[in-house]
Order: structure tokens, then sequence, then C-alpha cells
């Protein structure tokens, strides 16, 4: 262990280096040497994600590490036990981003038919490929199963989804994959709506008892997250916050309390006959119907459920029959459900 | 600038501009349309940049490339293209400069830095950055898993929407069909995209209308001849119904493996010709048949007397004939809808295979076929005409597709008396020699009597009689007789009763030209064919057989 903390130490200082003038005096090999040792680090990886004893230590020794260079250089960047299985992406980033850094690193990425076999090289050609294609493939495809989501969130939320699968089979990791959760949630942050896509993506895919016990994984650790449900419900548009609530109990109950709320924040304006969002209310009263339409829409036992469900509110508000009391009342008017 | 005219420059960039990132499914379809033409012109780009002293030069005589490689680098269809990602990149490196020598030549480092960084890199702060990031794999596993994913719920979009289809041949209104063969016009070569594109040919079979994008067939076509593809067995006999381009490749390709005369191929001719696909897809597909047996029968006018032609058209055609008696009977079309052009008396005794006729029976047989085929010839000689000329010359090519029946008259030559023989002799020079010209026929048919006469000698005699050794070897060395005399001696060296010592002996003292020994070879291969198909093993003759092949390639 003392030798892969050693090794853990090394390349943090190697990342470091990637980040400075230093660089300037890499040759060929310091180089090759770099990569090899990220490439071993990705190994790490790769190796002990799911094992949460060896992960624990690792992440130990990263910390330490992190906390050492950072004292030595404010403006190191910290590196955490998920980076180590793009290191060698990352040390490519760096180098391509530092002015200073040899200039064998932009000639091992360009496919030369005349580079000797022993010179290095550092084949991108399959992940710029592959990037793309997907890419042309997610603009070219248009999904006609769920309604609203994109193919692109589709196939980010099955892959992570996987992810989650691997981790929580294994005893002891509920904490790692909440903290992977948290930092997907924590960095794509300027486009929050995409990524409840990617979300309700992972708890549409699957079909077995793990991928349920990912997806209540998923649904406990929103409910963890202050307003993340409410956010989600918001992002989503009814016909898949529909699906999901058929597919998914926990779901359906997070998606009726959050309904639940926006109800609350209607209020009746006499002089206009209608219900209005309070200031801070999140919906109209047409948007709330909507929501609930597709859930009547969306055939048994679901529409039952619903209309039960709205028939206790309402039951709940006074059983009032007139417009403008309760707005379940109201809800169930629009909606035209018979009680 | 005289590597790239103005017009051109003007053209490309006014595309790369209305490209932009390429999304919409209008622009996919103008792009993967101009894709071939942007190759050509970037490897133009590419020669005048790899001309230029210096990345400030290339800058003033190509004023526009750093944009208009700068704009191609966001756009997907390009850079997911193979070549032309491969051709973009090398572009990139000419900019390159190691050794910067002024403020332009930093900035443009910078600039490819940058644009290396974006290719292999998401933008920071996007859904898929974070994904990518906190994937617990490399950027390279995820990208390809993700590829795989969005392909086979592709695939799967598209099978659904095969069940949907009505039973008729109505057209196929489907959007989407289309819109995802554009989008595979530039991915052809990449390995995962095989099930989907398996997947549309399928489509388009069952639909029975062409609702895929024309440059996608053309490029799978490409791809697949050029072996930079690989599909499954049914997708490329898919491909070949709907390009012909694509199966004219095919057989091309098997034909060419074989004249290029490599030993491998020899021995196991049957399992080569099978492996193309060729033999049950023609058997599935008539017309695919047809066109098979069209491209080989003009290359057999040009080199009638090559030898391994006339193995793969022989081997070609036996291997079709059991992939025929493997179909259920209510499949099968009848045979001579393949041979349409065939007079169809001629059909049956050639198409039986001989496993199929007690050996007993087989001098009769051959006499029967030999009758057919006289008096088609004789026809010929009474008319004289076109049309007779072109009925025996089709009557000779079902001799050579069914060749097999003459190596079993020679086969049986071997051991034949001398009352026998005449049919089976006359088989032999048809089937070498089948023109008339000047009454060449019965000249023909003695030198092969005479080649006989003395083979026999040969191998029944011990010692071998030098007189007679030096008359085949003459007989083998002349321009006219070379391939029957091979053909006889081959057949006595196999199936003739002597010891093997002998006629390894024989073999070294009379076939002594590398050439003569590589054209035995052919003639091995096509026996040896016949024996894997007959009805038993004769484990002595394949041993010969095994021995002479043996003899043959040690030079």
């Amino acid at each position: 262990m003392e030798a892969v903390l050693r090794q853990l130490q090394n390349i943090l200082e190697l990342l470091t280096v990637t980040q400075t003038d230093r660089v300037r005096e890499w040759d060929q090999q310091t180089l090759q040497r770099a990569f090899q040792w990220a490439e071993y680090c990705e190994q790490l990886h790769s190796r002990f994600q799911s094992n949460p004893a060896v992960r624990s230590a690792l992440e130990a020794g990263l910390r330490d590490a992190n906390q050492r260079l950072q004292d030595a250089l404010p403006a190191h960047s910290p590196v955490t036990f998920s980076d180590l299985a793009q290191c060698q992406h990352k040390l490519l980033v760096h180098l391509l981003s530092n002015p200073y850094s040899p200039n064998s690193v932009v000639q091992m990425l360009f496919p030369n038919p005349k580079t000797a076999e022993q010179e290095l090289q550092f084949d991108q050609s399959s992940v710029i490929t592959c990037k793309s294609a997907f890419n042309l493939l997610c603009c070219s495809f248009e999904r006609t199963s769920h309604p609203g989501l994109r193919v692109e969130a589709e196939v980010r939320g099955t892959l992570l989804r996987e992810l989650l699968n691997s981790l929580l089979t294994r005893p002891g990791n509920d904490e790692y994959a909440r903290t992977v959760l948290d930092c997907i949630l924590r960095d794509s942050a300027g486009k929050p709506g995409c990524i409840y896509d990617v979300i309700a993506a992972a708890l549409l895919s699957g079909d077995d008892d793990t991928d349920a016990v990912t997806q209540r994984f998923i649904l406990a650790w929103m409910h963890e997250r202050d307003g993340c449900v409410r956010e989600l419900c918001r992002s989503l548009s009814p016909g898949v916050c529909a699906v999901l609530s058929r597919q998914s109990p926990e779901f359906k109950r997070a998606y009726w309390g959050v309904l639940k709320q926006w109800a609350s924040c209607l209020q009746y304006d006499v002089m206009g006959s209608v219900w209005v969002p309070t200031s801070d209310g999140p919906v109209t009263f047409n948007v709330l119907a909507d929501r609930l339409n597709h859930l009547l829409i969306s055939g048994a036992p679901l529409k039952e459920d619903t209309e039960t469900a709205l028939n206790a509110l309402k039951l709940g508000d006074g059983d009032f029959s007139v417009k403008g009391i309760s707005v379940w009342t109201d809800l169930i008017i629009q909606l035209k459900i018979g009680s | 600038m005289a590597a790239v005219s103005e017009t051109d420059v003007q053209f490309w960039m006014a595309k790369a501009l209305s490209w932009g990132q390429a999304t919409s499914c209008s622009t996919l379809l103008d792009t993967s349309r101009h894709l071939d033409y942007l190759k050509s012109f970037l490897q133009q780009v590419l020669l005048g940049l790899q001309q230029m002293s210096s990345t400030s030069e290339a800058m003033k005589t190509f004023p526009f490339v750093g944009q208009f490689l700068g704009r191609l680098c966001w756009n997907p269809c390009v850079i997911a293209d193979e070549r032309s990602q491969r051709l973009l990149l090398r572009c990139l490196s000419c900019l390159y400069s190691a050794e910067p020598l002024d403020a332009v030549e930093r900035k443009a480092n910078t600039w490819v830095k940058n644009m290396l960084c974006h290719l292999i890199s998401e933008e920071d702060g996007s859904v898929s950055h974070a994904t990518v990031k906190h994937a617990g794999s490399s950027p390279k596993r995820y990208h390809s898993e993700a590829l795989q994913k969005v392909v086979s719920l592709m695939t799967e979009e598209v099978i659904k929407s095969c069940e949907g289809l009505p039973k008729t041949s109505a057209r196929c209104s489907n959007e989407n069909i289309h819109t995802m063969s554009t989008a595979c016009v530039a991915l052809v070569t990449c390995p995962q995209m095989a099930p989907l594109i398996g997947a549309l040919l399928k489509h388009s079979m069952l639909c029975g209308s062409s609702c895929l994008n024309q440059e996608f067939i053309k490029e799978v076509s490409k791809a697949l001849i050029s072996k930079r593809l690989v599909l499954e067995d049914e997708a490329v006999v898919t491909l070949w119904c709907l390009s012909p381009t694509c199966l004219e490749g095919a057989a091309v390709s098997l034909l060419e493996s074989v004249l290029s005369d490599h030993e491998s191929m020899t021995q196991s001719l049957d399992k080569h010709v099978n492996d193309s696909l060729l033999p049950q897809a023609s058997a599935d597909y008539c017309h695919i048949f047809l066109t098979v047996n069209e491209i080989y029968r003009n290359v057999l006018t040009e080199i009638d007397e090559n030898l391994a032609l006339r193995a793969l058209v022989q081997v070609f055609t036996a291997c079709f004939l059991q992939r025929v008696t493997g179909q259920k009977p209510q499949d099968r079309l009848p045979l001579r809808a393949f041979f349409p052009n065939v007079t169809p008396r001629l059909l049956s005794p050639l198409l039986t295979a001989p496993s199929e006729v007690p050996r007993e029976a087989w001098l009769d047989h051959l006499s029967w076929i030999r009758s057919l085929l006289q008096s088609v010839t004789e026809n010929e000689e009474a008319g004289g005409d076109v049309r007779a000329y072109e009925t025996v010359f089709e009557a000779w090519f079902l001799l050579v597709q069914c060749g097999y029946w003459v190596d079993t008259a020679v086969e049986l030559l071997v051991l034949a008396v001398p009352e026998n023989a005449e049919p089976l002799l006359w088989l032999l020079t048809f089937f070498h020699h089948p023109t008339n010209r000047g009454h060449q026929r019965s000249q023909q048919t003695a030198v092969a009597k005479e080649a006989w006469t003395h083979l026999r000698i040969l191998f029944l005699s011990r010692p071998p009689p030098p007189s007679h050794l030096g008359a085949v070897k003459e007989l083998l060395s002349s321009s006219l007789s070379t391939n029957l005399a091979l053909h006889l001696f081959s057949n006595f060296a196999i199936f003739s009763h002597g010891p093997v010592s002998i006629i390894t002996e024989i073999t070294d003292k009379v076939l002594t030209e590398a050439a003569v020994k590589r054209r035995a070879l052919w003639i091995l291969a096509s026996i040896r064919c016949r024996l894997n198909s007959a009805a038993s093993r004769d484990d002595r003759v394949h041993s010969r057989l095994r021995t002479l092949q043996d003899t043959l390639l040690q030079t």
C-alpha cells in the first residue's frame, strides 16, 4: 500500500507540474513515463473503484497529497479519486492547455504515417470518432418511446445507472455512489435542466431487481438534497413524469408530494374567478391540470389511483362541489372526472 | 495558391459556414453528400500546406485555412468520418510550428492545441462534461460505450419499424429511416456501427422500396469491398441485392484472390469460395447467381485457358448447387431460372452431381452428356451462324461450370479399356478446345488419344519407359496441348494403382517447369473439391492427392 500511495503522490505532482512552466524541460522519455504512470493510476481506479476498504485508503492518500501540494502551490486544484479514471486524458488536456509544453505533445497526437514505431504515439482518433459519431447519431434520431426525453439523455442515464449498479451491488459503496451523483449535479450546474433528463433516464432504464435498487437509491439521494425532487419534477415533461409514476411507486409518491406543494401555492382570485400562483408559486393552475391530465391518460391503474387521490384531497378540503373554495374541486371539474 | 482554386475556396468556405455544427436533417444530408468531394479538397489543401516552409507563409498563402479548418473541427459529420478526420488532423499539424518565429506562429500553435483539446474533450460545465468526468472510466471507454448504446437503441427502433411494415410492397414512408441512414454515411467504417447498418439494410429489403440514402449504400459498399467494415452475412447479402457495384466487387475480389495464385488457395478452394458467401447468396437470389456468372463468363472469354479461373467457376458452381440442394423444396427456384441461356436438355445430366450417380453408371452418364454436347456442336458445324455458335459457347460454359463431370471422365480414363475411351476423350478435348476453327477438333482428339496412350504405358510399366517420358514431356510443353495433357497426367498420378514412389518419380521427371506445376496444382484443387463432396471417402486417393500436391509444392 505504501508503494501505491507513493505512486499516487507522484502522479499528483506530475499533474501539477503539467500546469507550470517546468514542463518545458520534459523530453520524450519523461512524457512517455508520465503517460505510463497515468495509465497505472487508471488501472488502480478500475480495480478498486468498488472496493470500499482500498478505495478509502486511496482517498485518504489523495487527501494528504492534495493538502501538501496546496500548501506549496495555492493554485493546485485537488485531484479526486474519480479523476484517477481519466488520468491520461487529464494529463493530455493539461499539456495542451499549457503554452510551455514541449512540441512532442502535439506531435504525438497527429497521425503520421512516417513516424517510426518507437516514437511516442497517443492515438486519440477513436475517442474523437466515437464522440462525434455519438453526437451525430443523437441529432439524427427521434425516439418515439419516451416522449420528451432526448436520446443523448437516455444513453447517459443508462450509463450512469450501470455505474451505480456496479457500485451498489457491493456493500459499503453507498456513500461513494452519493458522492458521484453529487459531483455530477455540481459539475453540470450550468445546465441543470438537462441533468434531470439524465437522472430521469437512469430511473427509467433497466428492468431487473438490481436496477430497481439503484433507482430507489437515486430517489432517496434526491430526497436528501433540498428541493432536488421538486426541481426534477418541474424540469421533466408531464409525459415523462407520468411514465415514471407508472413505473415506480416511490417516484409516484414523490411526484404527488410536489404536485400538492404546487397546488398549495395557488390562491383563488375572486375578481377574476381564477386560481393564480402566489408570488413565489412555481406553476399555474393550467400547468397543474395538464400534469394531472397526463397521469389520467396513462391508463390503468394510474388513472384510478389519480382519481382516488384527487377525490380524497377534495374530501380533505371539505368536499365542496362549487368552484373557488378548494383547488382540488376545481381541478376535478376542469379534468371532468365523475365522482 | 496554385494548389487550390479561388472558386473552390469560396465554395467550401460557404459550405463550412452553412453547415455549422451540422445538426439539422437537411444539413446532414448536404454534408454527407459532399463528404467525398470535401475529402479531395482537404487533400489539395494538405498538399498546399505541405509545400509551405513556415506557418506564416501558409497563413499568407491560404488566408482562409484557419477559419475553414476550425469550422470543420466543430462539425460532427466531418470529424466522425475516418478519412476526413485524418486529413483534418494532418492539415492542423502543418500549421503547428516546432520553433515558432513570430507572434503569428505562436498564436497558430495555441490555436492548434485548442482545437485538439476541443476534439478530445467536452465543453466545460455541460452535462456531457459532467457525465463523462464522473463516469468511473476513461473517456475512450465512455464514448465507445455511449456510441454502442445509441446504436443499439437505433437498431431496436429500425427492427421495430420493420415489424410494422405492411406485407405489400407499399412505399415506405419512414422518414426516420432515411435520416438515420444519412447520419450513417460518415460512420460506415466505425466498428460499433455494424448492427445498425445491418438493420437498416434489412429494413430496406423488407419494405421493398428504397428508403435508404443512396450515398449510404454507396459508402457501405465501398467500405465492405475495401474490408474496412465487417457485417453479418445476412446484411452483406442484402447489400448485394441493393447495390450491384458491391456484388460485382465481391465477385471480382474472389476472382482476384484466386488469380493471385496463392498456394493456400489451391489447397482449400471450396472453403474459400464458400466463405465468400457468394454460393449461398446465389442459391437464395437468382439474380446474384446470374451477375456473378456473367462476370466470370466475361473473364473466361478473355483467358479461357487459365486453369485457376476454370477451377473457380467449377467450384463456385458445385458449392452453389450444394446450397440449392440444402434448401427446402418449397423455397427452391427451378434450376432453369439460373441457367437461362442453356439448351434445357443439357441441364439435368450436367447439374446432377457425380456423387448422386452410382459409380457403375458414370460411363453411361458421361456418354449421354457427350452425345448431347456432340449434337450441339454438330448443329454449329451444319448451321455455322452466330446463334449456333452462341449455343455451343453456352453449352461449353455449362461444361466448365460442371467441370466435375470432365474430372470424372478423366478419372475413368485412367483405368478405361480402349473401347470405352472414345466418348471420354471427346469430352476432355471439347472441354479444353471448344472451338472447331479449321476443323481442329478431330486433330485435338487425336492428340488427346496420343497423350492417353503414352500415359497409360508410362504409369503401367516398370520402370517408366524413357521414350514415353519424352513424349509426355513434349505434349506438356506444347502450348496446344499443355492443359489437356496435364489434366490427364494429374488424374493418372492420383487414380492409377502404381506405388506412390513411382508416381513421385514420374512427376519429378515430367513436371519440371514451375509454371506447369502451378497449373497442375489448380487441376488438383478442383479434383480435391470433387472428392470432398463425394459420397464415400477413399483414403488412399486422398493421401496420393496430398503426396502429389506436396511434390508439386517442393520447388
